[in-house]
């Protein structure tokens, strides 16, 4: 696996997620499919991106508040799947990697979290004895966003080792049957999409709404 | 709905100076910390506009930077509102302390105001409608394409429109923003929201997320977990996001059992 290109991506994922420019290349949707893309697998990051998204619906970055950070994760998980798995689909390392990238968005978060500390320490005292603090606050803010950018990185490309060096050995030591995986995939995503409603009011106050999305969505299946 | 169109002749800044400050405001979350959460990058938005009115008076420069680098927040979509109003209030002249109570006055309004129509809104509204194109079974590209094109043009029309609307009203914003389309949208997004996450619904339970599967993809689910997926998804509804920690737990969970089976074997 070359993990350039998976850092080089990381670093945008990680920087995007927050400090500029929030156009949502961090969501891991977005991410997982274009670090499989990066990897000339499109379809494969785009698989994993789509779960992890399911669950990245339930994550909202109010305020001050610390959460899992999923971009960099979704890369990570992206990376690790590919370099572990067959071009072809394997369903237990799908699953695998899906457990694998929701841990390793905890490691993401506790690495944003030390940025912020980090950042009160580089933006303290900015203008203390200095000549033009106009152009040392400027420094501060750029050397901020410089180092988000490498904790991306660095969170994207360590993660990828570290779970294609774990899903490597949990390949060939799989026991359960092969449908398993798919079900549990299934029924997780299930969980957490019907947890989504909440953001919108949940069932008491858009019962109708939702009730009517069910119905076009049975019927959709019905057409398929 | 109203939508408050921008003056037609802005006085205050140039237009290279609003034009520069609403660039950086891209910027505005790079500094965050737990001390002035964005207040750095305010001023670090704001610092082409200071230039040029204090050009000539690094004393009044740097009070002013000290100023404007304290604690603020906002959502970063929003901030513009903040930092239009303040460009124009800092143009026209006006007292210091107006300006920093104005900024104490709109700071939580624009942050829960924000969260509300974007993070909980346009944001995941985007994301559902493109996985609704995934489960039904489009290219991998149509829903990365429709989600970044239709999530950025909310994104890109707020931050302009928040902008302009802050240069026009000067410290009058918040009346404005009491009476503008955002309250409508949030209410339209939340309807639209709940739909696509009913439609969503029988699609996930039936193993659309793994649709582009190949073969495994071909094969119907089976019944019993058809059952389970539907059962995870009344309790997904009824607890909301509690259920996120307890699922990863049970999918990790199942990812050693299933390797520690073969190695205890």
């Amino acid at each position: 696996m070359n993990l350039i290109p998976v850092a080089l991506w990381g670093g945008v994922v990680g920087l995007d997620a927050a400090s500029f420019p929030q156009v949502m290349v961090s969501r891991p949707l977005v991410a997982a499919t274009l670090a499989g893309l990066l990897a000339g697998r499109p379809a494969d990051g785009f698989m994993l991106g789509v779960i992890l998204e399911a669950f990245a619906l339930l994550v909202l970055p109010v305020g001050a508040a610390r959460y899992p950070e999923a971009g960099t994760a979704a890369v990570a998980a992206v990376g690790a799947y590919l370099a572990a798995a067959p071009p072809e689909l394997d369903a237990p390392l799908l699953l695998a990697a899906t457990a694998f990238g929701l841990a390793w968005e905890r490691i993401g978060g506790l690495s944003v979290h030390a940025q912020r500390r980090l950042n009160e320490r580089l933006v303290l005292g900015w203008c203390e004895g200095r000549r033009r603090p106009d152009l040392e606050l400027e420094r501060r803010h750029l050397a901020a966003m410089g180092l988000d950018y490498l904790r991306g990185a660095v969170v994207a490309a360590s993660g990828a080792w570290l779970g294609a060096l774990a899903l490597g050995w949990l390949a060939p030591r799989w026991a359960l049957d092969a449908v398993s995986p798919v079900g549990l995939l299934v029924v997780a995503t299930a969980a957490v999409i019907g947890a989504v409603l909440q953001l919108f009011g949940g069932w008491g106050e858009r019962r109708l709404a939702f009730l009517l999305g069910i119905l076009c969505g049975f019927t959709l299946l019905l057409l398929r | 709905m109203r939508i408050h169109a921008p003056a037609v002749a802005l006085s205050g800044p140039s237009r290279l100076v609003r034009a520069a400050v609403f660039l950086r405001s891209f910027a505005i979350q790079g500094s965050w910390n737990y001390r002035t959460l964005i207040g750095t990058g305010f001023a670090f938005a704001l610092l082409p506009l200071l230039r040029s009115r204090y050009r000539g008076d690094p004393a009044r420069l740097r009070e002013s930077l000290e100023r404007h680098a304290s604690l603020f927040n906002s959502h970063p979509y929003l901030a513009p509102v903040a930092l239009g109003a303040v460009a124009q209030l800092e143009a026209d002249g006006a007292d210091p302390l107006l300006v920093d109570r104005f900024k104490a006055a709109v700071r939580g309004s624009l942050g829960s105001l924000g969260d509300r129509l974007v993070w909980a809104g346009l944001r995941p509204v985007c994301l559902l409608f493109a996985l609704a194109l995934a489960f039904a079974g489009a290219p991998w590209w149509v829903p990365i394409v429709v989600f970044l094109v239709t999530y950025n043009a909310g994104h890109l029309f707020l931050r302009t429109w928040s902008y302009l609307l802050g240069l026009r009203e000067g410290k009058g914003v918040g009346e404005r923003l009491r009476h503008s389309f955002l309250g409508l949208a949030q209410r339209i997004l939340t309807v639209l929201g709940a739909f696509l996450t009913g439609l969503l619904l029988p699609l996930a339970a039936t193993g659309g997320a793994l649709r582009g599967l190949g073969p495994l993809a071909e094969r119907a689910m089976p019944l019993p977990w058809v059952a389970a997926a539907a059962a995870a998804a009344l309790l997904g509804i009824r607890f909301g996001s509690a259920v996120r920690l307890p699922v990863f737990l049970a999918l990790v969970a199942f990812a050693l059992l299933g390797t520690l089976l073969r190695v205890v074997a």
